[in-house]
């Protein structure tokens, strides 16, 4: 299995593709990070004035009697979170900051790793090369499930690369700022777990990241087709919500992954849908996942291979 | 033939969509020999050709290799085999090398020194480690070779092989076949639309038409001897001919006729004393394509097998 992998990952690294792909995810990093960084140089007033200059602003924007409850709520959370942070001194922490940015970037991520897992298996069989792979001493299963594998690994990789650089990127462009990130909770300024954010976060993500990896690689393996295969999983991503939208007169609606795979919406206890809890949506995330790859194993077990 | 077959096909039959593509097809192959494989288009052999590498299943009947069935054990059976299906597909990304160390990996035992080997025997030493969507279409087929042979298998099938050979590199590669077969007891499966290229390389030729076997004889073994003779005038010795009771056809500017070799120096004699001038008297041989065309009743497609 090992070897098999070994020949995943060689047959990988010699594409440019995937070269381009980690090229990709790191400019996404260091581009906003210097854009971010040279605004903020270009700026000549202290982050005393700053922080001044927006409680004017929302002050400004409370006159108006138009205002919704919501809205007013979040302007006077923000107002107290400026007041207190001129009078503890307490300056926004720019690093973490950073960090939450790039965080949203791992839709990236989640896009390279499913082009990977849609053309891993359809990519043998519109070169020809399955002939060749499928006649050694090595049965079809390990063949999927190395590349599946190796897949995986891919994803984690660019994931690492990601957050690396992130840090990185933004150790060196915001690193050494003593502040903190603040939010209102109850009335009361408190400090927020930054760290702890992110990283349940990240967690988060996994879940659309595995869904939508082990969705390309059912259609990329049963319809050979990587274009079909990364057009659908970009499409489903894209009009997922949609989708469930439209659906939610139904029952049936709780039963389809695309209502469950974005877990990121419990972050925020805004789910999608009333009435699931997370539980219950890994549950229907694994369900689904154990179909996709027993659809998948099949189709590729039993073919018989014209290529 | 005492030595037991190495490769067996029992009852092989294979059904697509009502159509049977195959019938009821039993072949044995021995170590050392080199079968041919002919029949016009469209008429099974590469399903047969697929069937006997794994890369489609059977309807019915059993491809047995060195004893073990194809479909039943099929790691073990197909570590015996090397297999070139087509043309050669490599990984045109990579360097010939890395081709061929991608599918050593797949294989027990094979190790670099063998990989050195390999690419000597067939004569890439200089070009293989350049990527191989550089090479032509003989290096690829060289390459190809190359990969078949890796693990020293005890069965060689081979679809098409010297598909874009030049004249010296056929030359080789039958010399090479040859030597495999002779030295090392490899059993060797050529199928091929050359036919004077089967006539030179094989011992064998099995015939299908239609999903059937039609025929497997020896290739050399004249049952009946047949000799080309030309003579001036040209009436006259067709006159002596009918005279003396032979079978004869009118061919080019003499005749064929079907006589046994102890008569010819009295027909020599006849013709002299009839005063009939005689240019030349040579064997004649069937060529394979005569054969080919009368058991397969010209060149037309196969018809389709509706059943």
């Amino acid at each position: 299995m090992l070897k098999l992998m070994q020949n995943e990952w060689m047959k990988l690294w010699h594409k440019k593709g995937t070269w381009t792909m980690v090229a990709l995810v790191v400019l996404f990093i260091i581009g906003p990070g210097i854009m971010l960084k040279y605004y903020e140089t270009k700026e000549d007033k202290t982050w005393q004035q700053l922080e001044q200059q927006s409680i004017d602003n929302y002050k400004e924007i409370l006159k108006d009697d138009n205002l919704s409850a919501e809205d007013k709520n979040h302007f006077e959370d923000q107002i107290a979170i400026s007041e207190y942070r001129l009078a503890n001194d307490v300056p926004s922490q720019d690093f973490a900051g950073f960090m939450s940015l790039t965080g949203g970037m791992l839709t990236l991520v989640t896009l390279f790793t499913v082009i990977v897992a849609a053309s891993i298996v359809s990519n043998e069989f519109s070169t020809g090369t399955i002939k060749m792979l499928l006649t050694r001493p090595v049965s079809r299963a390990k063949i999927l499930t190395s590349k599946l594998l190796t897949t995986f690994i891919f994803g984690l990789l660019l994931f690492v690369v990601n957050v690396g650089v992130s840090a990185l990127v933004g150790l060196i462009l915001f690193g050494g700022s003593t502040g903190a990130e603040l939010e209102v909770v109850n009335g009361q300024v408190v400090e927020k777990a930054v760290w702890n954010d992110l990283a349940y976060h990240y967690l988060l993500s996994g879940g659309d990241f595995v869904m939508s990896i082990l969705f390309a690689f059912l259609v990329g393996s049963v319809f050979r087709s990587s274009s079909l295969a990364i057009g659908l999983t970009i499409f489903l991503s894209f009009s997922g919500g949609m989708v469930v939208m439209f659906l939610s007169k139904f029952k049936i609606v709780k039963y389809i992954w695309l209502t469950h795979s974005d877990l990121t919406q419990y972050e925020h206890a805004s789910s999608i849908l009333d009435g699931i809890t997370m539980p219950f949506s890994l549950t229907i995330l694994a369900i689904y996942a154990v179909v996709f790859l027993v659809i998948s194993y099949m189709s590729f077990m039993k073919r018989d291979v014209t290529a | 033939m005492t030595t037991q077959p190495i490769v067996q096909l029992q009852n092989l039959s294979k059904t697509i969509g009502g159509k049977q593509l195959i019938q009821q097809l039993n072949i044995d192959l021995y170590p050392g020999q080199i079968t041919g494989f002919l029949g016009p288009n469209g008429a099974g052999k590469t399903t047969t050709i697929r069937m006997m590498t794994g890369l489609m299943n059977p309807t019915e009947g059993k491809v047995i290799i060195d004893g073990v069935s194809l479909q039943d054990k099929y790691e073990e059976a197909i570590s015996k085999v090397g297999v070139i299906v087509e043309n050669p597909e490599m990984y045109k990304f990579m360097t010939g090398y890395k081709n061929l160390l991608h599918f050593a990996r797949m294989h027990k035992n094979v190790t670099k020194e063998r990989i050195q080997e390999v690419v000597r025997q067939v004569g890439l030493e200089n070009r293989i480690h350049e990527k191989v969507s550089t090479y032509s279409l003989g290096m690829r087929q060289r390459l190809g070779l190359a990969q078949a042979l890796l693990h020293r298998p005890k069965f060689l099938i081979l679809d098409e092989p010297t598909n874009g050979l030049d004249p010296a590199g056929i030359r080789e590669f039958r010399m090479y076949l040859r030597k495999i077969a002779e030295e090392d007891g490899v059993s060797v499966f050529v199928s091929s639309h050359l036919l004077s290229e089967i006539e030179l390389m094989c011992d064998r030729v099995a015939v299908i038409q239609n999903g059937k076997l039609i025929d497997i004889r020896d290739i050399n073994v004249e049952t009946s001897s047949f000799y080309y003779i030309e003579a001036t005038p040209n009436d006259q010795a067709a006159a002596l001919l009918q005279k003396l009771d032979y079978n004869f056809v009118a061919e080019n500017n003499g005749y064929v006729l079907e006589i046994k070799k102890e008569d010819i120096p009295n027909l020599i004699a006849q013709f002299v004393q009839e005063g009939i001038q005689l240019f030349a008297v040579q064997p004649h041989q069937k060529t394979l394509e005569d054969q080919f065309l009368e058991m397969t009743g010209g060149g037309q497609i196969a018809e389709a097998n509706a059943k």
